[in-house]
């Protein structure tokens, strides 16, 4: 009982103190100046709680799930159950993540709102989109981690890698350090790869960052990544799962 | 005693060999690590600095000073890793009944659990962590002399204890949760956050926290203040009557290093084993 219990309040104050370091960083850079690139400080305390918000429901397990299954063998026995044995990785993701909602997500919305700032969308319009746009996300997330994840059937170590994909995604994201302070010719790159699409342009949305026109091409390429992604899941899914049935055979 | 030392001495040079060997026996894994640990530092710096190069200088810091704060941040950090990651994961030897092993030998429980287990691969955060910090020396024009070099040395010994030091008092407390206290990630993400940037960014309670209860702030904040000569800015709390900054990080790393060795075994008091 105390395990559990420590452990979920231990993971709250971490968050906390992962939040409330990012939003001083924010303020003491933003002591000397009002708006840089178009941004003031308010917006971007704003920006530092919803990327903290949405890491909670960006968390998946899907790659530590295979790795484990693969390595103790019981893939064996999730493949002979009469379901997608991805199905059943996705389905316990989302159990997962209703958890979390109230165990991490609602203090840190309400701690966020208490102590840094009320985390307001640019309007109601935006907000809509922010949704719209985080589900896409979320998938497009979700997709990236369990095409890593099969990649553990193969793989014997994979723990390196999965690492190296957090860090990519954490930095390069915008999911701390939004890529307009990035040089151009970075931010162009990055624009055309698909991590941006999982934080970058939900809270661009979020803040009001930029004109609605500039926002749909945007959403356009977040669209064709998430069918890109989508596709390359369903066709490495089939191959993956054929090769382990011949292990098994 | 000195035979003891010998012996001592004769089991860490098997254990590394050990170590060496298992590790040399997955070559994809150090390649993996090699390119992983690189990323997050190599990367995770360069947003800094486009960050910090955007809005000029953070409390009176520039990206160059950045380079050198960030560079020893990370250099200990990556000493500590190899010495003692197992602080980390103490909590998994507490719940699988790993110290039954340990303490039926007749040597120190707290020595077998730090040298039975080298983290050779610590040394993929220990190349990014120089890379960023010979950048940061030559771009704030860093003046080497002897005394420079012992300063260096006595800080980068102080910081790894200082961080050794306090991964083994939290896992220590699995001794009393008995859990896994599995909060590696957050650890790090802490020690990232309070190491790696100006303190003066913090309030002024927190600083006071981070400099007299958990000295983190010795780590990197005062000694790389003081050897780049940074003031101005936002006020950091007046520390200047410790003196020498470095080597108040060595004799702090030691303090720290000692309390926790003491913790360790109040804590080893309580240990119930697996199954209980």
């Amino acid at each position: 009982m105390l395990a559990y219990r420590f452990d979920v309040f231990a993971s709250i104050v971490f968050q906390c103190i992962v939040m409330f370091a990012t939003s001083f960083f924010w303020k003491a850079l933003y002591s000397n100046s009002d708006t840089v690139m178009g941004v003031g400080v308010q917006e971007m305390l704003t920006y530092t709680i919803i990327s903290a918000l949405m890491s909670i429901f960006l968390t998946t397990k899907v790659e530590d799930r295979v790795i484990e299954s693969v390595r103790q063998g019981s893939v064996a026995m999730d493949m002979m159950k009469p379901i997608n044995l991805f199905g059943i990785y996705f389905a316990e993701d989302l159990g997962y993540l209703t958890s979390l909602l109230f165990q991490n997500a609602i203090p840190i919305i309400v701690i966020g709102s208490l102590f840094i700032t009320i985390p307001r969308p640019a309007s109601w319009y935006h907000f809509l989109a922010f949704l719209g746009s985080f589900l896409m996300s979320f998938f497009i997330n979700w997709f990236l981690s369990a095409i890593f994840a099969m990649w553990a059937f193969s793989i014997l170590n994979m723990n390196p890698l999965v690492q190296a994909k957090r860090h990519i995604i954490r930095l390069l994201s915008g999911s701390i350090v939004p890529i307009w302070f990035f040089p151009s010719w970075l931010a162009k790159i990055l624009n055309c790869l698909p991590f941006v699409y999982i934080y970058q342009l939900p809270l661009d949305l979020y803040i009001g960052k930029g004109t609605p026109a500039s926002m749909l091409p945007r959403l356009a390429i977040q669209f064709a990544w998430l069918m890109i992604l989508a596709a390359a899941f369903a066709i490495l899914q089939k191959r993956v799962l054929r090769k382990v049935m011949v292990q098994g055979g | 005693m000195i035979a003891t030392i010998q012996h001592y001495w004769r089991v860490t040079i098997v254990n590394i060999r050990i170590h060496l060997l298992t590790i040399l026996e997955y070559p994809a894994s150090i390649a993996g690590w090699a390119l992983s640990n690189p990323i997050q530092f190599v990367v995770g710096f360069a947003t800094i600095q486009f960050v910090v190069a955007r809005f000029g200088t953070i409390n009176g810091w520039g990206y160059e000073q950045l380079a050198f704060l960030y560079g020893i941040a990370v250099i200990s950090h990556a000493l500590s890793m190899i010495f003692f990651v197992q602080g980390w994961f103490m909590g998994y030897y507490v719940i699988e009944g790993d110290f039954d092993r340990y303490l039926l030998r007749p040597m120190s429980v707290l020595y077998q659990f730090f040298f039975n287990n080298f983290n050779i691969i610590g040394i993929t955060d220990l190349i990014p962590g120089i890379c960023v910090f010979t950048y940061g020396c030559v771009k704030v024009g860093f003046h080497w002399s002897i005394l420079a070099v012992f300063e260096l040395l006595a800080l980068i010994i102080g910081a790894t204890l200082i961080r050794g030091g306090i991964y083994m008092m939290l896992g220590t407390l699995s001794f009393w949760t008995k859990s896994t206290n599995e909060f590696s990630g957050f650890t790090q993400e802490f020690f990232d956050k309070t190491t790696m940037y100006p303190l003066t960014m913090y309030p002024r309670a927190l600083q006071f926290i981070l400099t007299f209860l958990i000295p983190i702030a010795w780590v990197s904040f005062y000694p790389a203040g003081a050897m780049l000569h940074m003031d101005g800015g936002a006020p950091a709390l007046d520390v200047s009557f410790f003196g020498a900054m470095p080597f108040v990080t060595l004799g702090i790393g030691i303090v720290v290093m000692v309390v926790a060795s003491l913790f360790f075994k109040v804590g080893l008091r309580g240990y119930e084993s697996a199954g209980h």
